[in-house]
């Protein structure tokens, strides 16, 4: 079948992807001044060749690189991404304790982006000509013009210390206790200024691209076929234009929710959200090697796997692709 | 209708032209207005806008003039745009130009590359690059060039597919003019139009990319940048909102800027698409 | 609910009276309940005290562990896990009596051989600091359970400021006895004899304390539980702190520039206290091998030329104290007639022309510890280039800001040291030329060597008799003072900031880090 050996063609592509990204972060990550046995020797405010020299065996930094480079590789391959060194915990551990938040606050953001952006640009390419059009659009500009963490602070100053309305950072409520229900509940409103603010500039950036798409696609040969066969108004937006105009979109949408992943780092920071961008940040000025390959490795497969799903959606969406190969 | 015409017909993008102008300008007379550097600790720390004559937009936690600041991060600011979209385009064009042209193996090597920077996620590159580099304007500059070449690799590539079948190029290939040539001569003039507009969106995005770095405390410690300003200010933003927001609307109004002058250079140079709208 | 909510009416209108019958006295009696809320940044890498030394683990884990000895203010010894101790007349031997009845948390029984085995096996291994310190021990005894017996191998008068949690904290022998001391499961969950229990840590949210039921001091500690809160933002935290999340801001838990504003705000309130044994020392390293730092005169002009009232003033609100010399004013041994270095950018100028300094661009490399740093940096960069000094500021984060400096590879660099309480412990290591080595950011990393100043740090650390030791003192302090191997810009203040109705809250010279034993709410 063409279309099995397709798909196993692509999943082979992409673990050569994602092993040459693990190998190219690796040297990278190595090329940086410092490891983590001198972070760590330097926090402790003391320190000896001896307490170097033990750290570094322990860590196997004493190792030639090539030599660590093959003992990572040969244990990725096994499906074992190592210990964190700082945190003496493994690293698949670490890594799936701190997804799901991540995922729950990307997740959101997305959606609310995704639904508000492509709402508000079709309203702006029906008024194209009117005032309320222009108004969405200027504001979506200024959304897309303003910095992400710029609106994260003044969202925490406006809406948690001035108002107190809702909680300045963190995942849960501490020490609450809170379970079933109640725990969603305390969950959702703790989501709801991290995930507007990530969601703003990606909303604008929707907004933006379905206006134009809508536009070019409502002067093209078959929707003016329709409005000559003298179908309603709204039955020509919904079904011919918006469904052709959405499939650019999902094109962008795709590759954006991967790298929104890794890209919250400034919103879990502000927010402290426990997510995986802060502890790859971390990760990072720690020179925590495993813990920030291991990292590196998941965002990249959930980018290749946001690649994927899209390519699915994009045929179920698309008529003429379906027909192909159908 | 000639390009400026066409450009000069959507009020957005003249609005935006005249404010880029004058950036530009406050850019360029900065080392002429505040010859001193801006760093220069002149009056005492925390004075509003206004409080004082001479301070126009009053001075920062440690006393510096903000006026000074703002315009010589303009310089700081525009040129880290500027010169990353130009080291992004010196990569990602040539690149997409190679794989749409000959296609095959090349194409597919090529995209394979452009496919591993995609794959990982842009802000996280450019932070560990600039950490690994260590912070100083070349590491931002290439920081911000590796991370956002690979769409407009991409964009070249789409366009020279659909162009290298065109009748005039076939005609030059029939002349025998050398693959240089045609990609030099024929093919790449006319896929400038969409480079354009993509480089102007690059330049607002690089701007943005570098204050975020620059938030996180990876800016050069040596320039003040817009970025550094409002950085430095987010832990006084309650004691001088000033501080933070000057900085701020200098960036948005410099991004907003550069949209409206893309999105006008898309409609001038795409006569077709304005017409529609 | 509805029954709940009148039983804590009751319990509130029960408690108003109370303290409307004795004002006076509900201020000074220590209230049971209550939990404390805490900021901690960054976040920890583990909380086995012995084995991390890492600042945030000492300050959560100080209610976990505990040491032998604590210290009041004054950094005089007071009882802890020893009940009372004594000193033979020759300095060589140290008799510890332990408190009866000492349980850790999982039930066992604490007795000397747990003493014995922290301090010669388990911290001789893990804790560089307290292995230099042990260098001069002969022998480590325990006569039965409850004594304990160090014998110095020639008098060492500092080794009495050697017992505290963050020095030599006690380690369960049954646990880690024969085992591997970094792969030991129970590091996860550490156990001490502490008031505090660990009970649960939410990576990258929270860690949660728990009170110790069965703690050895009566009616101690007086809260139920205690959260730490790891924020990562400085903002953040304030933001916390102000809607009322948070009750206790440690030292550095907020950027300088907000502390007059929460410390400020209604029921907050502020302490410098807690800091008396670290007595951070902010200094710049100056490279004494090369380049115009290798110059006397270039050092000293640094001297002149930094305008250290105007960072104490911008930068850290007013707090903290200008060093006239290498040692803190803290300590016994500090030389108070000691001249002081104005700031004179004049004098600067002048040293530079006498020196005929060409111009040749110097290094500077900040502190990456938070934006007052940062700013500080700039400052100083300011400063010197204001006399003449060509400067370039490297900026680095922690890991690279460890490396450059372990490796010599700077002209100019920012940096702070601990004291503690002693200056055998916490000066003679960045002087002494015996302490030139490559590989740690904390020892004598400028290059600095004068065979006297060594003669007289190593004759003074072993003098029984205090004066002899002050002259040595004395003279070692005039000798650094005029050599100027590194600047000496600031005596650090670390401000904590909390809820006046918590009570007690530091109660000895290591503050926070001593734990919570006697901090107790004042509830309304």
């Amino acid at each position: 079948m063409p279309y099995v050996s397709l798909i196993l063609g692509r999943i082979g592509k992409a673990v050569i992807v994602l092993l040459a990204i693990l190998v190219f972060n690796f040297f990278l990550i190595h090329a940086a001044p410092g490891d983590p046995a001198a972070v760590m020797a330097g926090e402790a405010g003391a320190t000896d060749q001896q307490f170097l020299d033990d750290l570094r065996e322990r860590f196997g930094l004493d190792q030639p690189l090539p030599v660590q480079l093959w003992r990572y590789m040969s244990g990725v391959m096994q499906l074992d991404f190592g210990y964190s060194y700082r945190q003496q915990m493994p690293v698949l551990d670490l890594i799936l304790d701190r997804l799901p938040a991540t995922l729950l606050l990307t997740g959101a953001a997305f959606v609310i982006s995704l639904v508000f952006g492509i709402l508000a640009g079709t309203l702006a390419a029906m008024r194209a000509k009117r005032p309320s059009g222009s108004i969405i659009m200027g504001l979506s500009l200024l959304f897309y013009a303003t910095p992400l963490y710029w609106v994260a602070m003044m969202a925490v100053l406006v809406f948690s210390v001035m108002l107190d309305w809702l909680p300045a950072y963190g995942y849960s409520t501490v020490g609450a206790g809170y379970t079933g229900l109640a725990h969603v509940g305390d969950v959702a409103v703790h989501l709801i200024l991290p995930a507007l603010t990530l969601g703003l500039f990606f909303m604008a950036v929707y907004t933006r691209m379905t206006r134009t798409s809508m536009l070019s696609v409502s002067q093209q040969d078959f929707v003016k076929t329709a409005r000559a066969k003298g179908l309603a108004p709204g039955v020509i937006q919904r079904r011919h234009i918006l469904r052709n105009a959405l499939l650019p979109i999902i094109t962008l949408a795709g590759l954006q929710a991967g790298q929104m992943v890794g890209g919250a780092v400034l919103t879990e920071t502000v927010f402290a959200w426990p997510g995986i961008g802060r502890l790859m940040y971390e990760a990072l000025m720690q020179r925590d090697y495993n813990l920030l390959l291991g990292i590196f490795f998941f965002c990249a497969l959930l980018v290749i796997l946001f690649n994927m799903l899209t390519d699915v959606i994009y045929r179920l969406a698309d008529p003429r692709i379906k027909e192909g190969v159908a | 209708m000639s390009f400026f015409r066409r450009f000069a017909q959507n009020r957005g993008a003249l609005v935006g032209l005249i404010i880029l102008a004058l950036v530009v300008l406050l850019a360029v007379l900065a080392p002429f207005l505040y010859p001193d550097s801006p760093w220069r600790m002149v009056q005492r720390p925390f004075l509003a806008p206004g409080e004082m004559a001479g301070f126009p937009l009053g001075t920062d936690t440690m006393g510096r003039d903000v006026a000074a600041g703002l315009a010589h991060g303009a310089w700081v600011s525009l040129l880290i745009g500027l010169i990353s979209t130009v080291v992004a385009l010196a990569i990602g064009v040539p690149l997409g130009a190679l794989a749409g042209y000959f296609g095959g193996k090349i194409d597919d090597a090529l995209m394979r590359f452009t496919e591993f920077f995609q794959t990982i996620p842009n802000f996280a590159l450019a932070i560990v690059l600039v950490a690994i580099l260590q912070p100083s304007t070349t590491s931002i500059v290439a920081a911000i060039a590796i991370v956002s070449w690979p769409p407009v690799a991409r964009l070249v590539r789409g366009e020279f597919l659909s162009l290298k079948h065109r009748e005039y190029v076939e005609a030059a290939r029939l002349v025998g003019q050398t693959h240089r040539d045609i990609i030099l001569k024929q093919i790449l003039p006319n896929t400038l139009s969409p480079v354009i507009v993509l480089a102007s969106l690059m330049v607002a995005t690089a701007i943005l990319l570098e204050s975020s770095l620059s938030f996180l405390g990876l800016g050069d410690p040596d320039t003040m940048s817009w970025g550094y300003m409002i950085g430095a200010a987010r832990t006084v933003m309650r004691q001088a909102w000033w501080l933070s927001v000057i900085p701020g609307v200098a960036i948005l109004l410099t991004v907003l800027a550069l949209n409206l002058v893309g999105e006008g250079l898309d409609d001038a140079l795409n006569p077709q698409l304005a017409r529609q709208r | 609910m509805t029954l709940l909510s009148s039983v804590t009416g009751r319990l509130t209108a029960a408690a108003l009276l109370v303290t409307l019958a004795a004002p006076a006295s509900a201020q000074e009696t220590p209230q049971s309940g209550g939990v404390a809320n805490v900021a901690i940044q960054p976040e920890p890498p583990g909380l086995m005290l012995p084995l991390v030394q890492n600042a945030p683990t000492q300050r959560v884990a100080g209610n976990i562990f505990e040491g032998l000895l604590r210290y009041d203010t004054d950094l005089e010894p007071m009882p802890q896990l020893a009940d009372s101790w004594e000193i033979s007349d020759d300095g060589l031997t140290y008799t510890f009596h332990l408190h009866p009845g000492v349980k850790w948390h999982d039930g066992e029984a604490f007795t000397a051989a747990d003493v014995v085995f922290s301090a010669d096996v388990f911290l001789r291994e893990t804790n560089p600091r307290t292995r230099a310190i042990l260098d001069h021990v002969e022998s480590i005894e325990a006569p039965d359970d409850e004594t304990v017996v160090f014998t110095l191998k020639q008098p060492f008068p500092a080794f009495i400021q050697a017992f505290e949690v963050g020095t030599m904290p006690m380690v369960p022998k049954h646990i880690y006895e024969g085992t591997d001391f970094y792969n030991n499961p129970a590091n996860n969950h550490p156990i001490g004899t502490g008031p505090f229990e660990f009970a649960k840590w939410d990576r990258g949210s929270v860690i949660e304390l728990d009170k110790n039921p069965d703690y050895y001091e009566d009616g101690k500690p007086y809260l139920d539980k205690i959260y730490w809160h790891v924020i990562p933002d400085a903002a953040s935290r304030a933001a916390a702190y102000e809607n009322g999340t948070l009750d206790i801001m440690p030292a550095g838990s907020v950027e300088n520039f907000d502390i007059p504003r929460l410390s400020g705000m209604d029921g907050s309130c502020m302490t410098e206290q807690g800091n008396e044994f670290f007595n951070p020392f902010a200094m710049l390293w100056l490279n004494n091998r090369e380049g115009p730092t290798a110059d006397k005169r270039f050092r000293q002009a640094v001297m002149y030329a930094i305008d250290r009232d105007f960072a104490k003033n911008v930068l850290w609100n007013g707090l903290g104290k200008v060093p006239n010399g290498p040692f803190s004013s803290t300590l016994a041994a500090h030389d108070d007639d000691l001249e002081q270095y104005p700031y004179d950018p004049d004098k600067a100028e002048e040293l530079l022309d006498e020196m005929g300094y060409d111009g040749k661009p110097v290094r500077l490399l900040p502190l990456p510890y938070g934006e007052t740093w940062t700013r500080w940096g700039e400052a100083v960069r300011q400063n010197l280039e204001d006399v003449g000094i060509n400067v370039e500021t490297e900026s680095s984060d922690v890991a690279g800001w460890n490396q450059k400096i372990s490796d010599w590879d700077y002209d100019i660099a920012f940096t702070y040291l601990f004291q503690y309480g002693d200056p055998s412990l916490g000066i003679a290591r960045t002087y002494i030329s015996s302490n030139i080595a490559k590989g740690s950011p904390w020892n004598n990393v400028e290059g600095y060597e004068n065979p006297k100043a060594d003669e007289l740090f190593a004759k003074a650390a072993v003098e029984n008799d205090p004066e002899k030791r002050q002259a040595m003192y004395d003279e070692v302090q005039q000798i650094l003072h005029d050599d100027v191997p590194l600047a000496w810009i600031m005596e650090l203040a670390q401000p904590t900031i909390y809820r006046c109705n918590v009570h007690d809250l530091i109660t000895t010279g290591i503050g926070l880090n001593d734990g919570f034993k006697n901090a107790w709410i004042e509830q309304q």
